[in-house]
This record gives structure tokens, sequence and C-alpha cells, in this order.
């Protein structure tokens, strides 16, 4: 069983990462500032981390070329190998993969014959990710694929053809590890869902739960009275008054949250000066994303065993 | 094996475009130029004086660090095989075809450099020209290959390989003497070899060794820095 293992792991925006991946898929969220773009370079083996360690199968790809053989990659910057034209380029990195089909092959299979002759320098960035991407993908039985932003080039290569080689990968055993800064992308992509905020890490048992507290801060003339009716009502799960005219509320969900602290306030003919929502933690809010992100992905698995 | 070569072909399309041979001929063209009025001036001298000077003391060093600045495309020497690596290439190995291919094509320079600043200095009809040349193909050989592999291994230093800039100085500076200090630095056993001040006086056999053990030492460290 293949592992990728991420230990105490700091570079660039990447700050003590602590994370391991088996085989399947796993879509990490986050955008390129966060550090998803650092972290595929690392899993590659194109970057000696700063401090921790990489490891694949207890092997750091950075210092070992066989392991690098066995990863197949997407970073958000790609440069084609020198050559006059795509084919040629193409050519060379099978060559380097030790991949006896023809450029061409692999260019026709993935829906991207047209851009075989031409020349390398006049690709688009994006042109250049697709190719790329088309390189990564056919490799055959690839321990890991580390793909950046895999779907941000579906209008080149087609989304179908991605998303069902990533499946047959991934149920061929690989390690297919994902980044998407679109909820939506991640959810496309499917698998157990990670997040990156700011370089920190945010694991799926982190990412999972929406925004699972909400605190309204409610400043009223009379807080005892107003405390002890609230502390009673069913949709809200903790009162705070530390003394002066501001209640701290907690609860689920900000409009029921909101709505019982007004009519439990007129129930009581207490006065509401002011009521504002707390605002969340970063942490609390990346764990957001990603659990929405997961909740949008299992909605959509939902949907689809019942077609 | 097959590394290597990736390494090799690697560095070929780097150098691959009208721009690397313009250069070239532009170089032999001036150097031509320069031959032929140094033979106006002294005709005795001018040989020497066009190849100490304008050929070997400065086109050879700049077109090596041109040469060895697009094989590590711009890049730090561990970080330029890269694009192979990523492919399960093993990097020294690259790196070694990449070192590999700079030296051969800066050699050729360095005999190209050597023929076309002769043909200026001698004439065509001249007696010397046949012993010159003869002489100048080892020399321009080697220096060629030394200066490559020497701008190769300042490519270890410097977030992009920023020390080729400081090996250019450095060999521009400090081997123009003759003391110990410029010693590790190919400019003054190359300047010995044509007949020139040695360095330390060494003979012109051992300035030969110099060159060699410079351009081992720097394979060497090349490799040692690099990881696989």
């Amino acid at each position: 069983m293949s592992e990728l293992r991420f230990e105490a792991l700091n570079h660039v925006e990447l700050v003590n990462v602590n994370a391991n991946f088996s085989a399947g898929s796993h879509v990490v969220v986050g955008s390129e500032r966060d550090g998803t773009g650092t972290l595929i370079a690392l899993a590659a083996g194109m970057l000696d981390p700063a401090r921790g360690r990489v490891l694949l199968d207890g092997i750091a790809p950075y210092s070992d070329a066989r392991t690098r053989g066995r990863i197949a990659s997407l970073f958000a910057t790609e440069t084609l190998l020198p050559a006059p034209d795509v084919a040629r380029a193409l050519a060379l990195s099978l060559r380097a993969r030790g991949d006896a089909r023809s450029a061409l092959s692999v260019l026709d299979e993935a829906g991207l014959t047209r851009f075989a002759k031409q020349r390398v320098s006049s690709l688009t960035a994006r042109e250049g990710r697709a190719i790329a991407l088309s390189i990564a993908l056919s490799q055959l039985a690839p321990t890991l694929l580390a793909l950046h932003e895999p779907l941000s080039v579906a209008d080149i290569l087609q989304e179908e053809f991605v998303l069902r080689t990533l499946n047959e990968r991934s149920a061929a055993g690989a390690i297919v590890l994902c980044t998407a800064s679109r909820l939506e992308d991640a959810t496309r992509l499917g698998g157990n869902t990670s997040a990156l905020e700011r370089g920190s890490w945010l694991g799926p048992g982190q990412a999972r739960p929406p925004l699972s507290n909400i605190t309204l801060r409610v400043h009223t003339t009379e807080p005892r009275r107003l405390a002890a009716r609230l502390s009673e009502a069913p949709d809200i799960s903790g009162v705070e008054w530390a003394g002066g005219q501001e209640l701290l509320v907690h609860g689920r969900e900000l409009d029921s949250l909101a709505h019982s602290v007004v009519a439990n306030a007129r129930a009581e003919a207490i006065r509401i000066t002011a009521l504002k929502q707390d605002a969340p933690p970063l942490e609390a809010l990346a764990a957001a994303r990603a659990g929405l992100a997961q909740a949008y992905y299992e909605r959509e698995r939902g949907e689809r065993r019942q077609q | 094996m097959n590394d290597v070569r990736l390494g090799l072909s690697l560095a070929r399309e780097r150098l691959r475009g009208k721009t690397a041979p313009l250069v070239l001929l532009l170089s032999c063209a001036t150097l031509f130029a320069i031959g032929v009025l140094e033979r106006q001036t002294d005709a005795a001298s001018a040989p020497d004086d066009a190849l100490g000077g304008a050929a070997y003391g400065i086109a050879l060093p700049l077109l090596a660090y041109l040469v060895s600045e697009r094989v590590c495309a711009s890049e730090r020497l561990q970080r330029s095989a890269d694009s192979l690596a990523r492919y399960g290439t093993d990097r020294r190995a690259a790196v070694l075809g990449l070192l590999l291919a700079s030296a051969s094509c800066t050699a050729v320079v360095g005999v190209l450099l050597s023929v076309a600043t002769l043909l200026g200095a001698h004439g065509l009809h001249s007696k010397a020209l046949g012993a010159d040349l003869r002489a100048c193909v080892g020399i321009g050989l080697i220096a060629g290959a030394v200066y490559a592999l020497y701008f190769g291994a300042a490519s270890l230093l410097g977030k992009r390989g920023g020390g080729r800039k400081w090996a250019l100085i450095i060999d521009f500076v400090l081997g123009a003497g003759s003391s110990a200090l410029a010693a590790p630095w190919p400019r003054g056993h190359v300047r010995n070899l044509l007949g020139g001040e040695p360095v330390v006086a060494l003979s012109q056999t051992s300035a030969w060794l110099a060159l060699a053990l410079i351009g081992v030492a720097c394979v060497i460290s090349s490799l040692l820095k690099t990881p696989e």
C-alpha cells in the first residue's frame, strides 16, 4: 500500500504541515498563495524542504531518481522541455520517463493533436499546462499523481478525460493528490478533502465541519434578564455574560440564532441596542471552506448514486 | 548512461537556434579583424598579442560564460536538469551530460576563435601559420573545455547561478596576475601555454596539468553538490 507522508514540513508558505495520504483521491482546497503550488512541487520531489520531510513509501523523492520516476506531476507553472515543436518536446519527456510510446499517440489520447507541430515558445501558459497534464495522465501505473489545479485547463483538455483517467489511476492503487482553489473543482475531483489556509494545514477532520459555532454579540440594557431567558431557549447552545451590557450568544445557524434572540427579547419586553455577529477566526473560515467542498462532493455523490 | 545522453540532448536543444552561431560568427570576424590590425602594427608579435589579448583573454571566457548560462537555462547548475529530473532522470547524470555538452561546445569555440585570430594575424601565405594553428588547436580545446567546466561549477552558487558572473570577474582580476592567487583560475595557465608570463613560475607542461586539474575539480564539485 503506497503512502505519501509530509512530516513537520516547513517550506516558503507551508507551516508545520503533517499529513499522510494513502491510495485514493485526495483534494487540497486552497490557492497558490496558501501554498498549494509549493505542496505539489515538494510532493513531486522538485524542491528540497527547508525543514521537515516528504516521503513516498519511506523515500524522499527529491533525492531519489527512481522514486521520482513513479510520480506524475503538474505544477503551477509549467515549461515544456526545449524543442522546436511540441511533439519533439513531448518525445524528450517520454524518453526521460523510459516510455516507448510516441508523442503523437499521447497527444492523440488527450485530444491535443492540434498542438503537435506548434512551436513550444508560442504556447500560452495554459496550453503549456494542458500539455504537461496530458504527459502526467499518460504515465502508466504511477504511484503518485501530484497535480496542481488539474481542472483549470478544462477548456483545453476535456474534463471528462481528466476525471476518468484520475479515477482509473486511483482505482489502480495510485495516490491521486490534486489541489483546487475553486470549491466546484474540488467537488468534481472528489476524494478526501483537506485545506491549506495561508500555509496552515487543515486535515479532513478539521476541514469537514462547516462553521459549527456562531457567536452573536448582543447589547442590551437588561443583560441579566435576557441571559436567563436565552439560556432556556432550545436553539441557543450557550450564553456568556461577563458583566456590562454585552452578552455572547452561541448557536449553530445565524438566522435562527438571531431570530431566537430577538423573539425572546420581545417576549420579555427587553430592549436590544445592538446585535452583531462575532467574526469567526481564520481557521474556522478555512475549515468552513473545506467543509463546504466536502458537502458539495457528498451531495453530488449521493445524487449520482440515486441516478 | 541514458541519463547522461538525456543531459546532452537537453543541452543541444538549449543551444539550438540562430543566436549562438551568429554570436560565434561575429566573434570570429572581430578577432580576424583584430589580427589584421595587429599584423599591420607589428607583424612579428601580432599572433601572440591577438591570441593572448582578444581571443583567449576576452572572447573565449565571455563566450564560455554565455554557453554556460544558456546550457544551464540561467539557473543554478543543480536545478538546470530539473525539467528532466521530474521524469525520473538522475540529476547528477543529466548535469554531467550538460557539462560535457558545454565543454565540447566551448572547446570547438576555442579552436575556431584561434583559427580566425591566426588567419588575421599571419595572413594566408605565412609560413608560420601551419605551426601556430597546430599548437593552438590543443590550447583552444583544453582552454574552452576548462572554462566551460569552471563556469559550470561556479553556477552551483547563487540563487539563479549568479556565481557564474563572479567567476568571470574573479578570473579577469585574479587570473591576470602571476602569483599564487592566480593559480586556481584558468586565465594564467592559458596565458602560460600561449607563451606568456607563467603562474608561480610553472612550466608549460605543468600549465597543461593545472588546467586539467581545474577541469576535473570543477566536474567533481559539480557532481558532489548535485542531488540525485
